[in-house]
């Protein structure tokens, strides 16, 4: 079958059924869809992210806050104060984060939010998607991250809320990229795959996404782990060093997965340059990764994040190093627990795309079609990516930030807090709920 | 004439061997000694279903809904087929011949556009029928994994994150570990093809003494290997029919692994060769006999006199299979103190023992007894019970194995289906398909074996680990859900520990 752009009466008629469907679904109009949700982002947790990408507001009926996962961040909730002690909810309760923290002649930046946008690849998305993602980091003064699939021209339009991701395949990797950005984020690791570097199977590497990589088109990419000039902590710093060179400006941001040494990683990082360590949990999104390996290997986000805080606080470095918690946080809600739990700021990255209209099918790798999402999301199929007309997307996504961060400002009026920053490792603001009692 | 020459057997073909001529020579003997190493691996290859799996989704079209709509559409683009003739489905469960008036649901795979795009007239429900195989343990996720692993022999791949439950319990509340940056090893999923699998089945000395020649004395290692740390169990239940047993034979044959069968089966169907392992009821020991081609032949209890008796009849390592039942420490320290070399402990099909205890820690307390013994590596621990997934593998063998036994994933891997209780072996009733070809059978379980092979080959590589004995008893390399929870909730009001 050929597959062809199509007529804009098509797209038209698509793209009109598919959002007033989800709207349907999420303003009740329509029941729940019965085979919608799963453990981790239930059928309600879906449909209230939906809600709040188009409305900008919380949903009144739908539990907005939590999966039904059993544990980590779906038992754990706020103790906040009693009504008459509560804050006003204004505009003046600070969200801001400092990602500079060390204090060096490095780029001074702060984002309006706790929180910016993960990498996810042009291959493992379409450009669209990742426009739309970055416009709505302009709006917000935050940013996106690549992902290790280049950087598409387009980018350029609003590289100052852009981190240019180098990752262990290098793919896309350019000298000019490494100079535009603000940020330069290493991955090492991914939390859906641990140890195991990227994938991007053949049906989603186009001759558009293989040029960008420096590859031929509908070959699987397989980015190589770990990254073959790194084996020691010496090594590490060399790498920043190298980047340090080509962009001195530039913060540096090391992504990392979370071994049982989380830890001595993150505090070797911090000696080797970083200014953002980058947590990435084990139950995080990604675009294709082996079955084993997400449920598997590393810890899950909320357990490392204390491990690492406390010893980044042990050893007398906390105030110099931002951290930054990724990997299965779904929520509003979620953010403000890991940074409770000692985060300074959070990654979203699954998020955005549920807004977007993401099921969580796990189709993204390509499914049984080898177009990739059906959605038009996760795909750079020439008609499926059609279907998420960008000015749509950047405001679906500009109101769901909206709506997370008037339930961050939410959370922290009512735990007497006037910035998000005063927030961080409270756990004493958190309650453990007993798994009969949890949301 | 090049020392190198004499060993391999290759000769010159005329004249001394000139300088000149060298590097075409050396050239040609490394290639030929190259051609000479074969890798291990297995080969697997998509297979058909012969009975699939109930579909995983249903989808309910209301035809009066769609006609009302198709004629809408009709009139407001005017006959724009394009347009018109649009599907919300890009896998095809509305393209065929009448479109959404006959919805083919078996290629349906939940992405849920459909729904969502004409939720008044489309319906996609997940099927009750799938959700009801297996049993609390066995879920139908397993069963559907086991069955894709089965068919396509690869490691299962998909989009988005992890779906399930935050740790959980028995091996789902174990992780694996990975190195991040500082690796014991330069070979991460790119070495993947340098990773072994191989483990040794036997008994190896605490250590080695040497005489004024050089040569080993006293104790001699009696061992050998098989390529994966898997071999098949006895067939559970009702399974062990003729042709499922010669299945498990030529596939354990293929890959080079071992298969535990029934001696009555292994007489009746002269199938006695080194890739099989007779079990014998203690009472029938002599019996061992039987077996010469059998490398190891396990008795289906702890009975020294037993062992004595197959020892005298047979040159075969003598392995002892022991069950989770009151007192096995007692008869594991018995066994090996008597110079058994390969133990086989066996839990319930969900992985219990008597005392309710899980596997993990089962296999870790044998381990460990062991361990404290110093004759660790005098024995071979081989473990069943519970084993359903490709991550159970690793993660017993962390707990302490040397190798597992594989019992339920044969009947799903050959499309089986279970009828009653998955807990108890005897009670087991598993129906295979009616007219099971044994080559595709043979293929199958083939393939579930490269898939689960592939799958412990991401975890060592994760982990930097070269070889797959090296991962025994490495509990340093795993992480348990309700420690680091202890670790990271520890302070937190209403946090009690222990997963409460």
């Amino acid at each position: 079958m050929t597959i062809v752009k199509p007529s804009d009466i098509l797209i038209e008629k698509t793209t009109n059924l598919l959002q007033n469907g989800m709207n349907a679904r999420a303003f009740g109009d329509f029941g729940v869809p019965e085979a919608l949700g799963d453990a981790r982002w239930t059928d309600e947790l879906i449909l209230s992210t939906w809600h709040m990408a188009e409305t900008g507001k919380i949903p009144e009926k739908l539990n907005f806050k939590t999966g039904n996962s059993g544990g980590g961040f779906d038992r754990l909730k706020f103790q906040f104060l009693d009504e008459s002690e509560w804050l006003e909810h204004s505009e003046k309760i600070s969200t801001k984060l400092d990602l500079n923290r060390r204090g060096d002649e490095k780029n001074k930046i702060s984002i309006d939010i706790p929180w910016y946008g993960g990498g996810m690849s042009y291959g493992s998305v379409s450009v669209n998607v990742m426009m739309s993602r970055a416009r709505n980091a302009r709006r917000w003064n935050s940013f996106i991250s690549t992902g290790e699939g280049g950087y598409p021209t387009e980018l350029r339009e609003v590289e100052e809320n852009v981190i240019t991701q180098v990752a262990t395949g290098y793919f896309g990797v350019e000298e000019d990229t490494i100079q535009a950005a603000p940020i330069i984020e290493f991955k090492y690791a991914q939390g859906a795959k641990p140890g195991l570097g990227g994938h991007l199977l053949a049906a989603k590497a186009g001759e558009e996404v293989a040029k960008l990589r420096g590859s031929v088109p509908f070959v699987s990419l397989f980015s190589p782990f770990p990254f073959h000039s790194t084996y020691s902590v010496e090594d590490h710093s060399k790498h920043l060093d190298w980047i340090e060179t080509v962009n001195p400006k530039a913060l540096l941001s090391v992504k990392v997965s979370t071994p049982h040494d989380v830890d001595m990683v993150a505090i070797g990082s911090f000696y080797a340059g970083a200014h953002i360590i980058h947590l990435d949990g084990g139950y995080g999104g990604t675009g294709a990764a082996p079955e084993i390996a997400k449920k598997n290997i590393a810890m899950p986000i909320e357990l490392a994040i204390p491990k690492v805080h406390k010893f980044l606080v042990a050893e007398g470095v906390r105030d110099k190093v931002t951290l930054i918690a990724s990997g299965g946080i779904r929520t509003a809600d979620d953010m403000a627990k890991a940074i409770a739990l000692g985060a300074d700021g959070c990654v979203l990255g699954t998020t955005d795309l549920v807004g977007l209209g993401c099921t969580r099918c796990s189709n993204c790798e390509g499914g049984p079609s080898g177009r990739g999402c059906p959605w038009g999301l996760t795909t750079t199929d020439i008609e499926l990516q059609e279907w998420v007309p960008q000015d749509w997307a950047v405001q679906r996504l500009d109101n769901l930030y909206g709506a997370m961060q008037w339930r961050m400002r939410e959370i922290l009026r009512k735990l007497g807090l006037d910035d998000v920053t005063q927030l961080r490792g409270r756990t004493d603001l958190l309650q453990y709920i007993p798994e009969e009692a949890s949301e | 004439m090049l020392t190198s020459e004499k060993a391999s057997g290759s000769v010159i073909s005329e004249g001394r061997l000139s300088m000149e001529s060298f590097e075409t020579e050396s050239a040609r003997r490394g290639r030929q000694m190259a051609d000479l190493y074969h890798r291990y691996g297995i080969d697997t290859e998509e297979i058909d279903d012969v009975q699939s799996l109930p579909i995983r989704f249903l989808v309910e079209v209301g035809k009066v809904g769609l006609a009302k709509y198709i004629f809408k559409e009709i009139i407001h683009y005017k006959g724009n087929a394009e347009v018109i003739l649009s599907r919300p489905c890009t896998y095809g469960v509305f393209s065929g011949p009448v479109g959404g008036f006959s919805p083919r649901p078996h290629l349906c795979v939940g992405c849920l556009r459909c729904t969502i795009q004409h939720p008044e007239f489309v319906k996609v429900l997940p099927n009750p029928e799938r959700l009801s195989l297996g049993d609390s343990y066995t879920t139908h996720g397993h069963i559907a994994a086991i069955d894709e692993e089965a068919k396509k022999g690869m490691v299962p791949v998909r989009g988005q994150g992890y779906r399930g439950r935050f740790g959980g319990p028995g091996f789902d509340g174990m992780l694996t570990d990975m190195s991040e940056i500082v690796r014991p090893s330069r070979d991460g999923i790119h070495g993947r093809e340098l990773i072994g699998t191989s483990v040794d089945i036997g008994s190896k000395p605490m250590h080695l003494s040497f005489d004024e020649k050089g040569e080993i004395k006293g104790i001699q290692p009696k061992m050998f290997s098989i390529q994966v740390p898997f071999i098949f169990d006895l067939p559970p239940g009702n399974l062990g029919t003729e042709k499922l047993i010669r299945v498990i034979d030529l596939t354990s044959k293929g890959i080079d692994t071992l298969a535990c069968v029934n001696s009555s089966d292994v007489e009746r169907m002269a199938i006695d060769s080194a890739n099989i392992i007779p079990v014998l009821s203690i009472d029938e020991a002599e019996k061992s006999s039987n077996y010469p081609n059998a490398r190891l032949i396990q008795l289906d209890g702890w009975d020294s006199s037993a062992v004595d008796k197959a020892r005298s009849v047979s040159d075969a390592m003598i392995g002892v299979r022991i069950k989770f039942e009151e007192g096995w420490q007692l008869r594991l320290d018995s066994a090996v103190n008597y110079g058994v070399e390969v133990i086989h402990l066996l839990a319930d099909l969900h992985g219990r023992g008597e005392d309710g205890q899980f596997v993990t820690e089962l296999f870790k307390e044998a381990h460990l007894r062991l361990i404290e013994q110093g004759r660790r590596d005098l024995v071979t621990l081989i473990g069943a019970g519970g084993i359903v997934g490709a991550d159970h593998v690793p993660k017993s063998i962390i707990s302490g194995l040397d190798a597992v036994a594989l019992d339920l994933p044969v009947l799903f891997a050959l499309q089986g289906r279970s009828d009653g209780s998955l807990v108890e072996r005897a009670g087991v009733i598993g129906n295979l398909p009616n007219k099971m070809d044994e080559g595709w059978a043979e293929q199958r379980l083939t393939n579930l074996c490269g898939s689960w092979r592939d799958q412990l080959l991401e975890i060592l590589g994760a982990m930097g680990i070269r070889e797959v004995r090296r991962l025994r008893g490495e509990f340093g390399r795993s992480m348990i859900v309700e420690h680091l929870e202890d670790e990271a909730f520890e302070g937190i009001a209403g946090y009690v520990g222990g997963g409460n």
